[in-house]
């Protein structure tokens, strides 16, 4: 059965590749390529955020998992939904080098944030949330 | 379970790291001009004291000070441990190192054993703290990965490397009956092969796939790879024991090292060219001509072994393609990522949310191009110096711009923090 950690990890992967293909579209100054890229990987990171902020982090909480972790997830969010906001008018305004530099900003923020999921804090979930993980996995779509 | 380790303030203050980053760049061109003051083509005989100040001024004064300040910075990202009480620990590695590589360097150049003898107990001291600090960072770190298995590996090749070479330089100085040659030997092998080839292993399972967006590094490999070229240099050291090992043997232990780091170069490149990421990059072309260099180093020095009459100049090459061009490279690479990105993260979190630059505004990215250019042009010439005399002077001014461009992109980078955090301050009073 999928664990909490594969399913989220598979998932940063699908949003890393959009990020890349609207990177590469940005870069060759392909704004129509640029547009559709980047929204769906927009789209895709703020499911991803809804998957945590709504589902798992609330699980965690009231099954007694510690809330510091949580904390500076919810804080990177935060970061990484500013950059997402200002990448989106560079796309807008079909800035080629304001939105590779943003996208190079990102890139490193995200890496980490994941890297930090990755192995500390779904490792955490599956642990604590093991009897609930299928009805979790479950109610992603709905978010 | 080490749920500490996510805490918002692991990330020492951006004073620590940066003060390491400033410094390095003197080193560099430091090195450049006891090149030129050396007189003579001081790349024809590497073991001359010129060379030898020279030489640690780049292993000491750049490399080391670079790795220590951005292993401090790296440990939280890729172990998720922090170092402990990071501020004494940068402090007690930074003025250490720094003396001791200066009067080191100096106790050569002048031969004078008051210096040399002043330079190793400073080195150890620097050595020590930073071994001390990131072994506790080490045992303290939840993450069970093949990035910390090469890191231990690095930091104890380099408690080896620094015990050998306090010994050389505190032998030398007072004359004491050592068996030099093979001290030297054994503080080299350490010290590159290990402490430097490992810690760049260590570091490039975790950065390569996560930055450049690669493939992950095979299991096969990260599982096997550090722990096989940790115990070929071990049987390196263990063929110096005897008086005389057998020739076969230490071609052996020789040829099985060379191929581990070639393996790691090969599937580092392979899995480059996998990358998701295609946007023309600065610093993953340092990195590439730092593998690339890494074969080269490894192909000089099998053709050392192969062809006995030529050994002299193929070590020649292969140290100067090892340390000019994998070690050089990468570092200089990962710095060009790590200063933006710092200044970045240390404004952001100060709380300004817009108005920081992003991190191509920090170092203006024509400039790391330059020094792309720059650096490969230095390492051409390099390769020609031990025959050219015009080369070794290229050579010589080549790492003296670079260690002007280096240090202009880091106080750059800066001046961009201390402009933008007045701003912050302005702005919230």
């Amino acid at each position: 059965m999928t664990t909490i950690a594969e399913f989220m990890t598979a998932n940063h992967k699908t949003c890393d590749n959009e990020f890349a293909d609207a990177e590469t579209a940005a870069l060759t100054d392909d704004w129509a390529d640029a547009e559709t890229a980047f929204n769906a990987f927009n789209d895709d990171m703020a499911h991803h955020f809804r998957m945590e902020e709504e589902v798992l982090f609330p699980a965690l909480a009231s099954a007694g998992g510690p809330s510091g972790p949580v904390q500076v997830m919810l804080m990177e969010h935060t970061q990484i939904r500013e950059l997402l906001g200002q990448m989106a008018a560079a796309v807008k305004q079909k800035d080629a080098q304001e939105y590779s530099g943003l996208s190079e900003t990102l890139l490193m923020v995200m890496q980490q944030h994941n890297h930090k999921e990755e192995n500390i804090l779904y490792p955490i979930m599956d642990q604590i949330l093991a009897r609930e993980r299928e009805a979790l996995l479950g109610r992603f779509q709905a978010v | 379970m080490k749920i500490a380790s996510l805490s918002a303030e692991q990330a020492p203050p951006i004073s620590l790291p940066l003060r390491f980053f400033t410094m390095a760049p003197v080193f560099l061109a430091l090195a450049a001009l006891l090149l030129a003051l050396a007189g003579g083509n001081p790349f024809a005989e590497l073991r001359s004291p010129a060379q030898i100040a020279a030489t640690h001024h780049i292993t000491l004064g750049f490399m080391a000070m670079i790795m220590m300040g951005a292993i401090q910075q790296l440990l939280p990202v890729v172990i998720g441990s922090p170092m402990p009480a990071p501020r004494l620990v940068a402090w007690l590695t930074f003025l250490p190192l720094i003396a001791g590589a200066l009067s080191l360097s100096a106790g050569f150049m002048l031969g004078r054993t008051e210096l040399l003898n002043l330079s190793w107990p400073l080195l150890g001291l620097a050595f020590l703290v930073f071994i001390v600090a990131s072994l506790t960072s080490l045992a303290r770190a939840s993450a069970k990965n093949a990035t910390k298995t090469a890191l231990l590996l690095a930091i104890l090749s380099l408690a080896g490397a620094v015990t050998f070479g306090m010994l050389l330089a505190a032998g030398y100085a007072n004359g004491l009956p050592l068996p030099f040659a093979k001290l030297a030997t054994a503080h080299i092998s350490l010290a590159l092969g290990g402490w430097v080839l490992l810690l760049a292993i260590g570091v490039s399972y975790q950065v390569v796939p996560m930055f450049q967006l690669t493939p992950n590094y095979p299991k096969w490999m990260t599982a096997a790879l550090a722990p096989a070229i940790f115990a070929t240099l071990l049987l390196n050291l263990a063929l110096l024991l005897p008086e005389a090992a057998p020739r076969w043997a230490g071609f052996i232990a020789e040829a099985l090292f060379w191929s581990l780091a070639c393996c790691f170069a090969v599937v580092t490149l392979r899995l480059q060219t996998q990358r998701r990421r295609h946007i023309p990059d600065a610093p993953l072309n340092f990195f590439r001509v730092s593998m690339f260099s890494l074969l080269l180093a490894a192909a000089f020095s099998l053709a050392a072994l192969a062809f006995p009459m030529a050994v002299n100049h193929l070590r020649t090459l292969s140290a100067l393609a090892f340390l000019l061009g994998f070690a050089l490279s990468l570092i200089q690479g990962m710095l060009y990522k790590i200063v933006p990105f710092l200044v970045w993260f240390h404004l952001f979190r100060g709380g300004l949310k817009t108005g920081v630059p992003n991190m191509k505004n920090i170092i203006p990215e024509p400039w790391i191009w330059r020094h792309l250019w720059l650096h490969s042009s230095t390492l051409l010439a390099a390769l020609l110096a031990p025959w050219w005399n015009a080369a070794a002077w290229l050579v010589m001014l080549g790492l003296l711009l670079q260690g002007a461009l280096l240090g202009y992109g880091v106080i750059t980078g800066i001046a961009v923090y201390r402009r933008t955090f007045r701003k912050i301050e302005q702005t919230q009073p």
